[in-house]
């Protein structure tokens, strides 16, 4: 099992978590919808596994490259 | 190194008992360039290979057509003679150079040889490169660079020689270099670790990559840079994704098959000089395809991103696009195509990557890929989605407005037929630099077009400031003005004043761009053009 880190592509604010803690994603599943110029651009994920940590909130500023979400695969 | 054995030596023939013929001669020419081929000696060469890395010959191999391969200065090297004058000792240079062909067009090769000294500099011959940037230059044909090792920079090791001294640096070949870039293609594979002049030698090309895993590129290498302070890494100073991120390089090849297969395809596109025009391809996919899936691409909702790769896959003949620059500038997707076989250069706003909104990045990528297409008289064809330059005060520091201008003065000073398809947004000036609006405007708009100085989403706030500040529900008066504009924001409105020349059906568009591309390629003239290309 290994852990992989997905990163902010974009800077902006989190409109919307779309996965929860344990929820089983599978590639290109969005996990954190970010609100950036007026569009609602999702996080995909880029590998399948499990969600271990979410570490933004709802509502939160998000820079590009900040971490948002730990999965274990 | 090459030790030669005893019996190969050539013991200089007494005159009385030489042949009538130089077959001494020409026999001497072949022990030399065999001893040429074995690079820095078979231990140098089995490092190479334990690193998972090709040699400079089976690189060039691997580059060219079978066996077109006519190399130039394939005996010059360092020699050690015995005391009678016997060669004793022959270790090439670290720099091959020639000429080759790639789908039976010819082209120069230059492939540096980590296995001498390390592809350093008082291992190499400078003028080989010198005379590959001539060579390149005067016959008009594509050079390709396989970058591994410093290949003619500096060492203070040369300060350490007999007689050693200083000397105020200048950069070899660097006029031929910069001329090149507006002469001939040049695509540069950084395949191992380049530093200096090498680096340098590795970003001024058309077209430039790093080896994942092996090619990495620094101003200055880890061992220095960690001397400073922070013990870094060569992955995370220079690695190749470092660089395809920051723009350095355009593209990161998995393997080095994929490198040389990525240099092949892109050479493809290209005439072979300026004094050239792209090469059509057999056209493979009708011209008069049509796609019903583009009339759904894009979502009505404005505010959801949809898959502008998919939209441009589906425009070009199939298979053909091959993307530049996927890394960095990410706002704009940027790459070569064909329609109905002709080469096109592509510009495509990615929604995904703040809403296709420009970046520093994303300006400085357009307007490299402008000056590409510019030299090499590709037909352009812009697919715009741009709300605008990037806003805030991270934009705001990274000084936004003046690469964003900069590209736009590449699209105002660009001569090459160009044709824009508005697929959603246009506004601000970004959105208005799809293309030069002062001349024949080729452009279409798809139904989902939306357009204006400012959207309205964020202009009501500006635009009716005083107002909403007077009134007692703020909410409700935004809300009624918002309703009453989007109820003319239709593109319908703006076609009847012929504000956009022609509002199509997306399905419709392939055929539209294939006319676009015909009735371009008589149009594209041969020769330099008035604005060069720059690293």
């Amino acid at each position: 099992m290994t852990t992989r880190r997905v990163t902010a592509e974009v800077a902006g604010t989190v409109w919307k978590l779309a996965v929860a803690v344990g929820d089983q994603v599978a590639v290109d599943d969005p996990l954190i919808v970010i609100e950036c110029m007026k569009m609602e651009i999702p996080a995909a994920s880029p590998w399948a596994g499990k969600v271990a940590a979410i570490h933004v909130a709802e509502g939160g500023l998000i820079e590009e490259g900040q971490l948002l979400v730990e999965l274990e695969t | 190194m090459s030790s030669l054995k005893p019996e190969d030596v050539a013991k200089p023939a007494p005159a009385e008992t030489a042949p009538d013929d130089w077959s001494p001669e020409i026999a001497e020419l072949r022990r030399r360039q065999t001893a040429a081929l074995e690079m820095g000696g078979a231990d140098k060469v089995a490092i190479q290979r334990d690193k998972g890395k090709g040699t400079v010959r089976e690189r060039i191999a691997g580059l060219l057509d079978d066996g077109s391969f006519h190399e130039i200065g394939s005996i010059a090297g360092s020699a050690q003679y015995g005391s009678n004058g016997e060669l004793t000792d022959f270790t090439p240079a670290n720099c091959v150079i020639g000429r080759g062909r790639i789908d039976g067009r010819t082209v120069v090769v230059a492939g540096d040889d980590f296995t001498v000294r390390g592809g350093a500099a008082d291992a190499a011959i400078p003028e080989k490169q010198v005379q590959a940037e001539l060579m390149a230059n005067e016959l008009r044909l594509p050079l390709i660079r396989l970058i591994d090792g410093t290949g003619g920079g500096g060492s203070v090791k040369t300060l350490d020689a007999p007689g050693g001294f200083t000397y105020v640096p200048a950069n070899p070949a660097w006029n031929w270099v910069t001329a090149n870039m507006t002469t001939v293609p040049v695509v540069c594979l950084g395949l191992g670790p380049v530093a200096g002049l090498g680096a340098a030698r590795l970003v001024s090309g058309h077209y430039t990559l790093l080896l994942r895993d092996q090619g990495f590129m620094f101003a200055a290498g880890p061992a220095i840079v960690s001397a400073l302070g922070r013990p870094v890494t060569k992955e995370e100073l220079g690695g190749a994704m470092v660089h395809a991120r920051s723009g350095a390089v355009d593209d990161v090849a998995e393997d080095e098959a994929d490198a040389l297969g990525k240099a092949r395809r892109f050479l493809s596109y290209l005439p072979s000089s300026v004094d050239g025009l792209p090469p059509r391809a057999e056209p493979t996919d009708p011209a008069d395809r049509t796609d019903p899936w583009l009339d759904g691409a894009v979502p009505r909702n404005r505010r959801k991103v949809y898959d502008m790769r998919r939209i441009v896959r589906s425009l070009m003949d199939e298979g053909s696009f091959f993307e530049i620059g996927k890394y960095w500038g990410r706002a704009s997707i940027t790459g070569l195509a064909r329609l109905d076989g002709w080469p096109v250069a592509v510009i495509a706003s990615d929604p995904m990557v703040y809403g296709g909104g420009w970046t520093a990045d994303t300006a400085d990528k357009l307007n490299r890929f402008i000056e590409l297409a510019e030299t090499f008289h590709l037909p352009v064809v812009h697919l715009v989605d741009i709300p605008g330059a990037l806003i805030g005060i991270e934009a705001e520091k990274a000084g936004t407005i003046r690469h964003a201008a900069r590209a736009l003065a590449s699209v105002y000073q660009a001569t090459v037929p160009w044709c824009s398809i508005v697929v959603r947004k246009a506004f601000g000036v970004a959105g208005a630099a799809m293309s030069n609006h002062t001349r024949f405007r080729y452009r279409y708009a798809w139904p989902s077009g939306d357009w204006g100085s400012l959207p309205i989403e964020g202009g009501i706030e500006a635009a009716y400031k005083s107002q909403l500040e007077a009134s007692d529900d703020p909410v409700a008066l935004r809300a009624e003005i918002e309703g009453r504009l989007n109820a003319v924001r239709s593109p319908f409105r703006t076609a009847e004043r012929f504000g956009v020349e022609e509002i199509i059906a997306p399905s419709e568009t392939r055929p539209i761009l294939c006319e676009f591309a015909n009735l371009a390629a008589p149009l594209r003239k041969p020769g330099r053009v008035g604005f060069g290309f720059r690293p």
